[in-house]
């Protein structure tokens, strides 16, 4: 797939006001990999280039899809005291609020930790995997704005550093050990993390046309 | 981000949760998030006196975490919001460069806060040993997660180009510039 490594192009809806890197009349450029446009007034990224391709972004999202079964599935924690054994789940937290009489809560964790990232890693790989296998463009700006829309409530990291804290306070306590259900949403939440920073922002067209360069735009 | 939309009612909806989330922070520290029942000795924590339990026990770097997480990014954020909506009352503010790094900021540490509410849900879970120990959610938690989702909810209601621009209609004309 030629283009990965060199270009993509970048629409925007319209040149806005105060972007003055964007000519008028012109919605399009071409970026080189790891390049970026940034408002001139705020330093906002406004769109930049697949930090090391699509082609890796990929790979981070499908790691984080297999990671998902197993960090359900497995223990995250088991706690052993007087010869009673309890393992912890991601899911036992949810069902404790629910039978707490807060399921509303239950519901909200469970969307933060683990819906919200697993919806925006098959959202990239919604994006990603069409235009690796074809060669025409279509741009998918309804994906794109729920990639941006989940990413913002999806915490995996958030829920990592919690279980960390439970666990040392636990093992004062009684004697915990980590499960690999830990290990696995713990790489799930990192390969996200990468997924989602190394995934370009705008849309970017596999097969790029070079359009005139601008040079007021910051790599 | 939205690059386009300049409607001013981005900023009474971000007010009207900002408030919201202040009020709400209230009950989300007054009230117990938790409570432990150890060997038949049971004790409810708030936010405020679980972190002091942390510190006593000699965990006192966790419970600068869970302080940071807690109490300081809630305050921190609603303070932040009040700023940024006090500069952005009558149009363009006069240092808006400054205010979008803040706001930029807000956005970035707000999911933090939801620590607490992760930790007492999964200590509710994995603490179920019967007569020797149990953990129980509390209200207060509750209260505590919906002052955190008011407050990011009220991030996102504002909009930082309010910072910016005129919000009349005679917007600037873009001009080629450079830095």
């Amino acid at each position: 797939m030629a283009g990965h490594e060199s270009s993509g192009i970048f629409f925007f809806p319209s040149p806005p006001a105060g972007l003055s890197f964007l000519r008028a009349g012109s919605s399009s450029r071409t970026f080189a990999a790891g390049e970026k446009a940034l408002c001139l007034q705020c330093d906002a990224v406004l769109a930049k280039h697949s930090l090391l391709g699509p082609d890796a972004t990929l790979a981070l999202t499908l790691s984080g899809l297999i990671l998902a079964p197993p960090a359900l599935l497995l223990p995250f924690i088991t706690a052993g005291k007087l010869g009673r054994v309890h393992s912890g789940w991601l899911f036992s937290g949810v069902t404790a609020l629910w039978d707490e009489g807060m399921p509303i809560l239950g519901v909200w964790v469970l969307a933060c930790s683990l819906l919200a990232p697993l919806l925006l890693l098959g959202t990239l790989a919604g994006l990603l995997l069409p235009p690796r296998f074809s060669r025409t463009y279509s741009p998918r700006p309804k994906l794109t704005r729920a990639a941006h829309a989940l990413e913002h409530w999806a915490m995996p990291e958030v829920q990592v550093l919690a279980v960390l804290v439970a666990l040392i306070k636990l093992s004062t306590l009684v004697e915990v050990h980590i499960g690999p259900g830990f290990w696995c949403y713990a790489a799930m939440s990192f390969v996200t993390l990468l997924a989602w920073r190394t995934h370009a922002l705008g849309i970017v067209v596999p097969n790029p046309v070079i359009a005139p360069t601008d040079r007021t735009v910051r790599p | 981000m939205n690059l386009s939309d300049r409607r001013r009612a981005h900023l009474s909806r971000s007010a009207a949760l900002t408030l919201s989330a202040a009020f709400m922070l209230v009950p989300a520290n007054l009230l117990p998030v938790l409570s432990t029942q150890i060997s038949g000795q049971l004790r409810t924590d708030t936010i405020f006196s679980g972190i002091v339990a942390l510190c006593n026990q000699g965990l006192w770097p966790l419970g600068a975490i869970v302080f940071a997480a807690s109490i300081l990014i809630p305050l921190l954020k609603i303070a932040g919001l009040i700023v940024l909506l006090v500069a952005a009352r009558h149009g363009p503010a006069e240092h808006p460069q400054p205010l979008t790094r803040l706001y930029a900021t807000l956005d970035l540490i707000g999911r933090w806060s939801m620590l607490d509410v992760f930790l007492v849900a999964f200590l509710a879970g994995a603490v179920q040993f019967g007569a020797f120990a149990t953990v129980e959610p509390r209200a207060g938690i509750v209260a505590f997660a919906a002052a955190v989702v008011l407050t990011m909810l009220a991030t996102r209601a504002f909009n930082p180009r309010l910072l910016w621009i005129e919000t009349a209609p005679a917007a600037s004309s873009p001009s080629p510039s450079s830095r």
